[in-house]
C-alpha cells in the first residue's frame, strides 16, 4: 500500500478541489502607471501626481556595471522634515538604466487568493516578475507572511511552463541555484529568514520577459474575543540591529567603501550625508539584506490583489475589513467572498480580515486528516465559562512602551492611547509601573507603585512627555520589566506596546524563556504591519496573550479589552486527558495559559481515532478543576493538516533552541524536509534546465513601502 | 497489491549519448517522462524516476491540458534523490490523452559527463473510474542546450 500512498494521497486532495479553485492567478495584471494601459491609480490622499523626472531617484556614483547590485535609492530630504502622514506617491518609481532611460522595477503585481475553512487557511501567493530591462537581471525581493505559515508548495511559471521548487536542504539549494544563475538557467530559490520573512531569488530574467512565483501555504487563525482573524502581511518594517548583532534584518545596501561607524555595531545609524540619511551609500554587517525603503511620495509600481473565500461551516454573523476597503459577497450565511477594492491596492500594511460567527458555536474545534503517514489533527481550545465565574486577584502591571523612532507619530500616540486606559483601569490594590525604552529604558518609580488617584496622575503625567527617537535596544526593556523581585500577594503582568521592528528577535525571546519566573507577557503589537514573529513569541513564551493595534483601531479600547480579560483568572497548569486514545506528538508541549476570550490552539497525531469529549484540567486561582469540552469534528485535506502540524512542531522545537539545544537543528531541518517546508535550514529552488540564457546580469533588489503611519525619516535613520 | 504489481513496468535503459563535449560539473540536464496508455484513456498515474548522481532541481508538468500542472513527489523519496511523482484528472475520458505523451520532465543536475544509468518505474496507472491500467513507461533526456 506504501507503494501508492502518494497517489491516495494525491487522490484525498480532489476534495480539495473547491478549496484550490480560484488559487490560480489571473494572467491579467495590473498596467505599471506610465508603462502601459491604463490610468494613473487613485489614492485617498495622495500627493499630486509626480512629474516623471521627479519620481527618479539618483543612483550614487557612477552606474553599476554588469554583476553588480543595482539598488534604487531613495531620493534624499533632510531629516527636519519628517512625514507625518506618510501617504504613498502616485505613479510607479524606476531606475536610471542610462541616463535619461528609466525603467520601472521587476515585481509588478502580487495576487493572494485565500481560503479559508472553518480556521484553517490556505494561501496561493503570486508573484509576477518582468524584466523592464535590455539586458538579464537576478529580481530579488525580500517580503513578509504569517508567522506560522506552513509554506509547503513552490512553483515557477516560465511563459506557458510550470516548473514545482524542489525542497532541499538550504546550503544545498542555495548552492543550486547560484550554479543554475551562473550557467545562465533560468531559476528561482525561497528561503526563510524568518519565520515572517522570506527572501525570493530570481535569475536570469530575459529582456522582456515574464515569470511568475507561486507560493503556497497553510495556518491557523487566531481566535480573540469571538473573533476569527486572518492576516496577509504586505510589507517588512524596518528593524533596528543593536550593537553586535549580525544576523540582523538589514534595510541598506551592501557595502561599496569602508563602514563608517557613529555607534558600535551599528553601521551608519544615525549618520547623515549632505542630504539627510540616505545620502550615504549603504552598508551593513548584517545576514538579511532587505531592499530600500521608498519615501512616502514614491511607488515601485508595485501593487496587489487579495480574494478571500470564507467558508465558515456555521453562518457568518459579522465581518470586518479594519485595515482596507474591501467588497464583501455573501453567498450564503456560511459562505462570502471579500475582496480587496483596486484602489487600496498598495502593498505598505498587513491584510486584516476578521469574522464571527452566530452565537457561541463555533465550527472546527477539531480538524483531523489522514495519510499513509497516519493521523494528524488540529484542536482549537476555548476558554471554560467557570472562569467567567471567579474574581481575579489583586495585580501588578508593567507597561513597556518602545519609544524609538519607528514608533513616532500615529502609533506612539496610539499606545499612549492605550496606556492611559490601562491605568485608569487599575483598582485599588493593584500597583503598577511604567517603563519606556529606546537606546536606553527609564522608568517611572524606583518600584512598582500603588494604584492610587496621585500615582495614577503622575503616571499620565510621565507618559504625556515620552517622546519616539533613537534606536530599539527592546533588551533593555526585557530587563527594565523582568528583572525585579516578584510581589507574591499579585499576579504580574508585563504589557509590551511594541512595533517589533529589531533584527535580534531571538535574542529578545531567549531572554524572556530565561526571565519570566513569575510573570506573564502581554504583547501589544502596534501599527499597521507589526512584527508578528516577535510579538507572538513574546507572548507565547511569556505565557500570556497577543492583542494588536492597527492604525485604525483604538487603542483604549484594545487595552479594555485586555483588561476585561484579566479581570478573570486564568486557567492555568492546563492539560488535555484524551480519555485514554491516541493523541502523540502534542504542540505546544506546555499548553499555554487559558484567559477568557482567548482560545489556544493545539496540534497533534493520532493513530486510532480520537474521542468528541475531551476533558481540560487545570488550575483556577490554585483549585483544581476539571472541564469537559464537546468538540466539533471535521475533516480536511492531509497536505494542510500534516502541514499545519509539522509548522507547528518546528516553532516548539525552535523556542527550545533558546535555551541552548543547538542539537535541534537537525531535527528541525529533517521534519521540514519529510513534509516539505521551508524553514531556517530548508529552502524551496527550481530550475529549468531545457534552456540558457547568454551574458552577465544585473540584481535588481525590490524597493519597498515604510509601512502605513510609519515615519520615514525616523525609522529609517534608526534602522542599519 | 498484486494487480498492483502487474502493473508495474521497469525500463532501465543506458543511454550512449555520446557528447563531443565534456560538460562541466554540475550541468542542468531534463528528462521527459512519457507514459503510452494506448487506448485507454489516463486519468492516474504514479511513477518513480532516478538517476544516478543526478539531483532533481524541479518537476515540470506534461504536455496534455489534463496534466500540464507540474505533478507533486513524495518528498521521502526525494531525500534520496529518487522522484515518485503523481497526478489524477478527474475529467471525462473524452478530454484525458491516450496513447503516448509526455507526463513531466524532471530537471536534474548532474556532474556527470553522461546520464549513463536511470530508473523509471510505474507504480500505477488508471482509467477515469478507477480501474487499473498496464501503461508502458519511458524515459527520453533531451538534447542538452
Amino acid at each position: 500500500m506504501k507503494q501508492i500512498g502518494l497517489l491516495v494521497s494525491i487522490l484525498l486532495l480532489a476534495g480539495a478541489a473547491a478549496f484550490v479553485v480560484g488559487c490560480r492567478a489571473p494572467q491579467a495584471t495590473t498596467p505599471l502607471p506610465g508603462y502601459g494601459k491604463g490610468s494613473v491609480p487613485s489614492y485617498a490622499g495622495s500627493l499630486p501626481a509626480l512629474s516623471r523626472s521627479a519620481q527618479v531617484p539618483a543612483l550614487p556614483g557612477s552606474r553599476p556595471s554588469l554583476g553588480e547590485e543595482i539598488w534604487v535609492v531613495a531620493r534624499t530630504r533632510s531629516i527636519s522634515e519628517p512625514h507625518d502622514t506618510p501617504v504613498p506617491g502616485q505613479g510607479s518609481l524606476v531606475i536610471e538604466e542610462e541616463k535619461g532611460k528609466h525603467v520601472p522595477l521587476p515585481l509588478k503585481h502580487t495576487d493572494v487568493k485565500a481560503t479559508i475553512q472553518g480556521y484553517i487557511a490556505t494561501v496561493s501567493v503570486v508573484q509576477q516578475y518582468h524584466n523592464p530591462f535590455e539586458h538579464k537581471i537576478e529580481a530579488i525581493y525580500v517580503f513578509p507572511l504569517p508567522e506560522n505559515a506552513a509554506v509547503n508548495e513552490f512553483i515557477m511559471t516560465v511563459g506557458q511552463r510550470r516548473i514545482r521548487g524542489i525542497i532541499r536542504d538550504r546550503a544545498e539549494a542555495e548552492q543550486i541555484y547560484k550554479e543554475a544563475k551562473q550557467q545562465g538557467h533560468v531559476a528561482s530559490l525561497l528561503t526563510e529568514e524568518r519565520p515572517n520573512i522570506f527572501t525570493q531569488s530570481v535569475a536570469n530574467i530575459e529582456p522582456g520577459r515574464a515569470i511568475d512565483i507561486n507560493i503556497r501555504y497553510f495556518h491557523t487563525l487566531a481566535f480573540d474575543d469571538g473573533w476569527h482573524e486572518f492576516v496577509f502581511p504586505m510589507v517588512v518594517g524596518p528593524r533596528f540591529n543593536p550593537p553586535g548583532t549580525t544576523n540582523g534584518v538589514a534595510a541598506r545596501a551592501l557595502a561599496r567603501q569602508p563602514m563608517q561607524r557613529t555607534r558600535p555595531g551599528n553601521a551608519e545609524a544615525g549618520r547623515a550625508g549632505p542630504n539627510g540619511p540616505h545620502d550615504a551609500p549603504g552598508t551593513s554587517d548584517q545576514k538579511i539584506q532587505l531592499s530600500r525603503y521608498l519615501r512616502p511620495e514614491q511607488r515601485s509600481g508595485h501593487d496587489v490583489s487579495v480574494q478571500v473565500d470564507l467558508q465558515a461551516g456555521v453562518a457568518v454573523e459579522e465581518i470586518a475589513c479594519p485595515s482596507h476597503r474591501v467588497d464583501i459577497r455573501e453567498h450564503s450565511p456560511a459562505h462570502a467572498t471579500v475582496a480587496l477594492r483596486p484602489e487600496d491596492h498598495i502593498p505598505n500594511k498587513d491584510f486584516v480580515l476578521r469574522y464571527r460567527v452566530a452565537g457561541d458555536r463555533v465550527k472546527g474545534g477539531l480538524v483531523t486528516a489522514r495519510d499513509e503517514r497516519g493521523g494528524f489533527f488540529s484542536l482549537m481550545v476555548y476558554p471554560p465559562a467557570e472562569l467567567r465565574r471567579a474574581q481575579r486577584q489583586p495585580v501588578e502591571i508593567v507597561f513597556v512602551l518602545d519609544c524609538s523612532g519607528s514608533m513616532y507619530g500615529k502609533p506612539i500616540e496610539q499606545a499612549k492611547s492605550a496606556i492611559r486606559r490601562g491605568l485608569d483601569s487599575l483598582q485599588p490594590g493593584d500597583s503598577f509601573q511604567l517603563i519606556n525604552f529606546s537606546m536606553s529604558a527609564g522608568q517611572l518609580g524606583r518600584q512598582p507603585l500603588e494604584a492610587t488617584p496621585l500615582n495614577i496622575e503622575r503616571a499620565q503625567r510621565f507618559l504625556a512627555n515620552l517622546n519616539a527617537e533613537g534606536g530599539t535596544m527592546m533588551i533593555e526593556g526585557i530587563k527594565a520589566a523582568l528583572d525585579f523581585a516578584h510581589d507574591p500577594g499579585r499576579l504580574r503582568f508585563v504589557c509590551f506596546l511594541t512595533d517589533g521592528y529589531i533584527g535580534n528577535e531571538s535574542e529578545i525571546l531567549a531572554a524572556i524563556e530565561t526571565r519570566l519566573g513569575q510573570s506573564r507577557i502581554f504583547s501589544f503589537g502596534v501599527g499597521s504591519s507589526p512584527n508578528r514573529y516577535l510579538m507572538d513569541g513574546m507572548a507565547r513564551i511569556g505565557r500570556g496573550a497577543v492583542a494588536y493595534l492597527g492604525v485604525k483601531d483604538d487603542g483604549a479600547a484594545v487595552m479594555s479589552a485586555f483588561f476585561d480579560r484579566i479581570c478573570y483568572p486564568a486557567l492555568t497548569d492546563v492539560a488535555i486527558d484524551w480519555n485514554g486514545l491516541s493523541a502523540s506528538e502534542v504542540f505546544p508541549a506546555r499548553p499555554p495559559d487559558l484567559f477568557v476570550g482567548r482560545a489556544i490552539m493545539l496540534a497533534g497525531r493520532f493513530n486510532a481515532d480520537l474521542p468528541r469529549q475531551l476533558t481540560i484540567t487545570g488550575k483556577v486561582a490554585g483549585r483544581v478543576v476539571n472541564v469537559p469540552v464537546q468538540i466539533e469534528r471535521s475533516e480536511m485535506p492531509a497536505r494542510s493538516i500534516a502541514s499545519v502540524w509539522a509548522r507547528t512542531k518546528i516553532a516548539a522545537l525552535t523556542d527550545k533552541m533558546l535555551n541552548g539545544e543547538e542539537s535541534l537543528g537537525a531535527a528541525i531541518r529533517q521534519l521540514a524536509l519529510d513534509f516539505n517546508l521551508t524553514s531556517p535550514s530548508t529552502a524551496f529552488v527550481a530550475v529549468d534546465s531545457t534552456s540558457r540564457t547568454s551574458g552577465g546580469d544585473k540584481t535588481v533588489r525590490q524597493a519597498v513601502p515604510v509601512p502605513e503611519g510609519v515615519n520615514f525619516d525616523r525609522a529609517i535613520s534608526n534602522s542599519e | 497489491m498484486t494487480a498492483l504489481r502487474l502493473l508495474v513496468a521497469i525500463v532501465l535503459l543506458v543511454v550512449g549519448r555520446a557528447s563531443g563535449q565534456e560538460p562541466v560539473p554540475g550541468t542542468f540536464r531534463a528528462f521527459d517522462l512519457f507514459v503510452d496508455s494506448g487506448n485507454q484513456p489516463l486519468a492516474a498515474y504514479q511513477l518513480s524516476f532516478a538517476a544516478a548522481d543526478a539531483k532533481i532541481v524541479g518537476i515540470e508538468g506534461g504536455e496534455h491540458s489534463a496534466f500540464a500542472d507540474p505533478p507533486y513527489y513524495d518528498p521521502k523519496a526525494m531525500q534520496e534523490n529518487r522522484v515518485v511523482v503523481a497526478a489524477f484528472n478527474t475529467a471525462s475520458p473524452g478530454q484525458l490523452p491516450r496513447g503516448r505523451t509526455r507526463i513531466a520532465t524532471i530537471h536534474i543536475q548532474t556532474s556527470a559527463s553522461v546520464v549513463k544509468q536511470y530508473e523509471l518505474k510505474v507504480e500505477a496507472a488508471a482509467m477515469p473510474a478507477g480501474e487499473s491500467i498496464t501503461v508502458k513507461a519511458e524515459a527520453v533526456e533531451r538534447n542538452p542546450n
